[in-house]
C-alpha cells in the first residue's frame, strides 16, 4: 500500500513538480501558544464552505427555483431521491455549522488583533466573507418556500426597506418587486446558487493567498508575555494534518445531527395566508430582530426600526474597518479597549440571541 | 206656521254651531257636505274617534267656516302631504311619545316610523325622491282602523293580499328586485299557514309574522327575523308556544329538539349556512310538512347520494308499502343526531335492528351484519395506518405523502357511510375494498419508512466509526511523524 502511494506520488511528482510545493509549505511555519486552537475555525469555516458546495451542487440537480415547484422539488429530494433527505439535512445544517465556525474564527481574529499591519486586506477579505456567509443564509432560507421561510424574508426584506433613503430601492431589488413573490424567489436563487458563490470565490482566493503569504498572525499579548517562548509548528504536514483531523470530527458532528435533528421542510408558503405566530429570523440574525423590538417607536425624531437600522449599519462598518481606527494594535501595542468592546459584542449577541430564542 | 218651525230650527242649530264654533271640524263639515271620498272614510277613521281633525294632518285652521282662511298658507295649510312628508305627518304624533302616551293613552310603540326608515322599504324609490313605502302604502289614508279590526287591510287575514298588492306584481317588483319572485302569496295559499289564513284564522303566521311590520328587512340581512340563523327561533315564536299551538294538534317541542340536532347545532351554534333552518325542510312561502313519500327528496337536496341509493334500495319500496316515513324511520325528523356506526348493524342501538333484528337468517339480518363489520375492518386498518405514519413522522421520517394518501381512505370511510343507503352487499364491499387498498398502501409506506429510520441510524454508525478510525488513525500518525521530527531534530 505504502509502494502504491510512492509510486503514485512519484508519478505526479514527475510531471507537476509537486516536491517543490511540498517543500515550500514544508517551510511554512504556525506559531503554538495556548490559544492555537483559534488558528483551526478558519480551516474548519473553509470545510464546511465545501461541503455547502458539494451538497449544493447535488441538490441543484433536483431543485426547482420557481413559486410553483420549489416547495414541491424538496418534498421530492427529502422523500423520493436516494439520501436526498441527507444531502439537503447535511446542507442545511452545514449552512448554519458554517456561519458559527465563520463568527468565531472573526471573533478569534478580532481578540487576536490579527487585523493589524500587514493583514488589514485579509481582515477585510475575510469580513466581505462573513457578510456574503450571512447573504447566503439568508437568500438560501427562502429557497425551501415554505410558510417560515417566505413570512422570514418578508420581515427580513422589510427591515431593508426601512433603511434610509435607498431603503425603498433596496427592497424592490431584494424582492424583484413590491411584494415577495414568485420573482423574489428567483432572485433569491440567482443569488445563492451563481452570484454569491462566484463573489465568494474571489475573496476566498484572496484571503487563502494573503494567509500563505503572510502566515498566521501571533497575538499581541502572548508576544508581551514575559515567560513566553516562541514554538512553532510546520504548515506541512503537522498543522495541515491536524486541521484533517478537525475536519473529520466536524464531518461526523454534521452527520449526526443530520441524521439525528433532520432539517424539516414545513408547509408550503401561502402568500394569501396570515403571518404564523412568532415568526422569527434565521439564529444569526436573531440579536439583531430581538434589538429592534426593544427599541421604542420613536428616538427625538427619528423613527426607532431606522435609527437601529443605522445603528447597525455604523457598527458594521466600524468593526469591518478597525485595522484603519485601531492606531495602538498597528503600533504593536496593547489595546484594551478593543477587548472591551469585542467583550461587549459577544455578550450583546449572545444575550439579545437567548431572548429572542425565549420569547 | 211651518215656515215658523223650518226658521226657528235652522236659526236654532246655526246658534248652536256658532256658540259651539271651536268643538265643531269645518274641515269636515264643509266636505261631507260635498260629498268627497276622503271625509266620508275618515268618518269610520280610528283616528276621528280619537278627536284627530283634518287640520292636524293638513295643516289650516279647522275652526273657520271661511274656506278661504280656514285653507290659507298663514293658517298653516299645507293641502294633500306629498312623498315622505306622509309619513312625517303620521310620525309627527306617533313617534312622540309625549303625544301618544299622555294625550292618547296609546300603547303604540313610538319608533314605528324609524323602523321603517331602516327597513328594505325604507330605501329611496326608483324616483329617488321618496323612500319606497309610506305609512299609508299598508294603512290606508282616511280609513284607517285599528289593526284588529277585521276590515284593515293589515288585520292578519288581510295582510297576504296587502303585501301581494306590491309582491305579486311582477312588473312593478322587476323595477326593485328582479330575482325576487312573485309567487309567495300563491304559494303561501298552498301552505298550511295560508290554507288556516283564508278561512279566517287570524292566529297563523302571516307575511308580518316572519319577517316582522315595519322593520322588514332583506332575507339577507342578518337582522332580518328571516335570515338563515334567525329563523328557527323565528318560527319556535309560534311553534314553541304551547298555549298558542293549543288547538292546532302539533307538537310544541320542534326548536327544543332542532337546537339538539346536528342541523341544529352547526347552524345556531357554529353559524355553518351549510344546514338546514327549518324553511329548508318545510318551505318558506309554502311551509307544510313534507309528505312520507317525499321526505327522501326533501333530505335529498342536500344529501343528494343517500337520497338516490335509497330511492333505488329494495327498501323504498318496503317502506312506501308501510307508509314509512323514508329518512326520518332511521334518522329521526327534528333532532336529528350525528350518524354515527352505532346505527349500523345488529347490535344494540342500530337501527337496522329494529326491523330485522328478530329474524337473524334473514338476507337483511346478514347484510346488515356483513356491512358493519367490513366497515369497521376498515376503521381499523384506517386507525392502523394512521398509528403507523405517526410513528414515522415522530422519527423524524418525511411521510407527507403517504399521509396524503390516506386521505383516500377516510373518503373511502364517507362513502361508505354513504353506500349503506343502497343496502347492496356487493357495491358496499367495492367502496369498502377501495379504502382497505388504500390503508395497505399506506401502511406498507409507513412501516418502510419506519424501517428507513434504522436503516439511517445503522448507516450513521456504520459512517461513524469509519470516521472515528480514520481520525484516530491520523491522530496517531500525526504523532507518529512528530516523534520522528523530534528525534532527528
Amino acid at each position: 500500500m505504502k509502494n502504491y502511494i510512492q509510486n503514485l506520488y512519484k508519478w505526479i511528482d514527475e510531471r507537476v513538480q509537486l516536491q517543490s510545493l511540498v517543500e515550500f509549505m514544508g517551510k511554512k511555519y504556525v506559531p503554538v501558544h495556548r490559544h492555537s486552537i483559534w488558528y483551526y475555525f478558519g480551516g474548519v469555516s473553509l470545510f464546511l464552505f465545501i461541503i455547502q458546495v458539494v451538497t449544493g451542487i447535488l441538490l441543484l440537480m433536483y431543485y426547482k427555483g420557481s413559486e410553483d415547484l420549489a416547495f414541491e422539488s424538496i418534498h421530492f429530494i427529502m422523500s423520493k431521491v436516494e439520501f436526498g433527505w441527507l444531502i439537503r439535512s447535511i446542507h442545511s445544517w452545514s449552512a448554519n455549522l458554517f456561519i458559527l465556525a465563520a463568527m468565531i474564527h472573526m471573533f478569534s481574529v478580532f481578540f487576536g488583533k490579527a487585523y493589524r499591519k500587514p493583514r488589514e486586506v485579509t481582515w477585510l477579505t475575510g469580513m466581505l466573507m462573513f457578510f456574503m456567509a450571512l447573504a447566503f443564509g439568508f437568500s438560501g432560507y427562502l429557497l425551501p418556500w415554505n410558510e417560515l421561510a417566505f413570512f422570514a424574508t418578508k420581515v427580513g426584506t422589510d427591515i431593508a426597506g426601512d433603511i434610509p433613503i435607498i431603503g425603498k430601492t433596496i427592497l424592490e431589488f431584494l424582492r424583484g418587486g413590491e411584494d415577495v413573490t414568485g420573482a423574489t424567489l428567483s432572485r433569491f436563487f440567482g443569488f445563492h446558487v451563481a452570484i454569491f458563490p462566484g463573489i465568494f470565490t474571489v475573496l476566498l482566493t484572496i484571503h487563502l493567498l494573503l494567509v500563505q503569504r503572510q502566515g498566521m498572525s501571533e497575538p499581541l499579548f502572548i508576544e508581551d508575555e514575559e515567560k513566553y517562548e516562541k514554538k512553532k509548528m510546520s504548515f506541512f504536514p503537522n498543522f495541515l494534518l491536524r486541521d484533517l483531523l478537525l475536519w473529520l470530527i466536524v464531518l461526523n458532528i454534521l452527520a449526526i445531527l443530520a441524521v439525528f435533528f433532520p432539517w424539516e421542510l414545513g408547509t408550503k408558503a401561502d402568500p394569501f395566508a396570515p403571518a404564523p405566530a412568532g415568526i422569527k429570523p434565521e439564529w444569526y440574525f436573531l440579536f439583531m430582530f430581538q434589538t429592534l423590538k426593544y427599541i421604542p417607536a420613536n428616538i427625538w425624531f427619528i423613527e426607532g426600526e431606522i435609527f437601529g437600522i443605522v445603528l447597525f449599519g455604523i457598527a458594521g462598518i466600524l468593526w469591518t474597518l478597525v485595522p484603519f481606527w485601531d492606531r495602538k494594535s498597528f503600533r504593536g501595542e496593547r489595546n484594551r479597549f478593543i477587548n472591551y468592546v469585542g467583550i461587549f459584542v459577544v455578550i450583546y449577541i449572545i444575550l439579545l440571541t437567548t431572548l429572542g430564542w425565549l420569547t | 206656521m211651518k215656515k215658523v218651525v223650518i226658521i226657528i230650527i235652522l236659526s236654532f242649530s246655526t246658534s248652536i254651531r256658532v256658540f259651539s264654533q271651536d268643538k265643531v271640524d269645518q274641515c269636515l263639515e264643509c266636505h261631507e257636505a260635498i260629498g268627497d271620498q276622503p271625509s266620508t272614510l275618515f268618518k269610520n277613521d280610528i283616528h276621528q274617534t280619537k278627536g284627530i281633525t283634518c287640520s292636524d294632518c293638513h295643516g289650516g285652521d279647522s275652526t273657520s267656516d271661511d274656506m278661504e282662511k280656514a285653507m290659507s298658507k298663514t293658517s298653516g295649510f299645507i293641502g294633500v302631504p306629498k312623498g315622505d312628508n306622509v309619513s312625517k305627518v303620521c310620525t309627527n304624533c306617533h313617534s312622540n311619545a309625549q303625544i301618544m302616551v299622555k294625550r292618547y293613552n296609546s300603547a303604540l310603540p313610538w319608533n314605528q316610523g324609524d323602523l321603517l326608515a331602516q327597513s328594505v322599504h325604507g330605501r329611496l324609490s326608483i324616483s329617488g325622491k321618496e323612500r319606497i313605502v309610506k305609512c299609508t302604502t299598508c294603512h290606508n289614508t282616511h280609513g284607517i282602523v285599528s289593526v284588529k279590526d277585521p276590515s284593515s287591510p293589515i288585520y292578519p287575514v288581510n295582510l297576504p293580499k296587502t303585501c301581494a298588492k306590491c309582491h305579486s306584481d311582477a312588473k312593478y317588483m322587476r323595477t326593485y328586485n328582479p330575482a325576487l319572485p312573485v309567487d309567495q302569496l300563491d304559494k303561501y295559499r298552498t301552505s298550511e299557514h295560508g290554507i288556516l289564513n283564508a278561512k279566517g284564522d287570524a292566529k297563523v303566521a302571516e307575511c308580518a309574522s316572519c319577517h316582522g311590520s315595519h322593520e322588514i328587512r332583506s332575507a339577507k340581512d342578518v337582522k332580518s327575523k328571516v335570515y338563515a340563523i334567525n329563523l328557527p327561533r323565528t318560527c319556535s315564536t309560534c311553534h314553541s308556544n304551547p298555549n298558542y299551538m293549543r288547538g292546532y294538534k302539533i307538537p310544541s317541542d320542534q326548536f327544543e329538539k332542532y337546537s339538539n340536532s346536528v342541523h341544529g347545532k352547526l347552524l345556531l351554534e357554529k353559524n355553518d349556512f351549510n344546514a338546514p333552518a327549518c324553511n329548508d325542510c318545510h318551505g318558506n312561502h309554502s311551509a307544510t310538512p313534507p309528505g312520507v313519500e317525499s321526505i327522501s327528496k326533501v333530505c335529498g337536496t342536500c344529501h343528494a347520494l343517500n337520497s338516490e341509493l335509497f330511492a333505488s334500495s329494495p327498501h323504498k319500496k318496503a317502506f312506501d308499502q308501510r307508509r314509512l316515513p323514508e329518512c326520518e324511520t332511521c334518522h329521526g325528523n327534528h333532532e336529528i343526531i350525528t350518524a354515527t356506526d352505532k346505527l349500523l348493524g345488529v347490535q344494540n342501538g342500530a337501527v337496522c335492528k329494529w326491523c330485522h333484528g328478530d329474524k337473524p337468517e334473514s338476507k337483511a339480518f346478514q347484510t346488515a351484519k356483513f356491512m358493519r363489520e367490513l366497515r369497521d375492518s376498515l376503521v381499523s386498518e384506517d386507525k392502523n395506518a394512521l398509528l403507523l405514519i405517526n410513528e414515522a413522522e415522530q422519527k423524524g421520517i418525511e411521510i407527507s405523502d403517504a399521509k396524503f394518501k390516506l386521505r383516500d381512505a377516510k373518503q373511502a370511510l364517507f362513502e361508505s357511510r354513504t353506500m349503506v343507503h343502497s343496502f347492496d352487499r356487493s357495491k358496499f364491499q367495492e367502496v369498502i375494498d377501495k379504502g382497505l387498498n388504500v390503508t395497505s398502501t399506506v401502511s406498507e409506506d409507513a412501516s418502510n419508512a419506519i424501517e428507513d429510520y434504522f436503516f439511517r441510524r445503522w448507516g450513521l454508525g456504520v459512517s461513524s466509526l469509519i470516521i472515528t478510525i480514520v481520525a484516530i488513525s491520523l491522530y496517531l500518525y500525526i504523532r507518529k511523524i512528530e516523534r520522528r521530527q523530534k528525534s532527528t531534530v
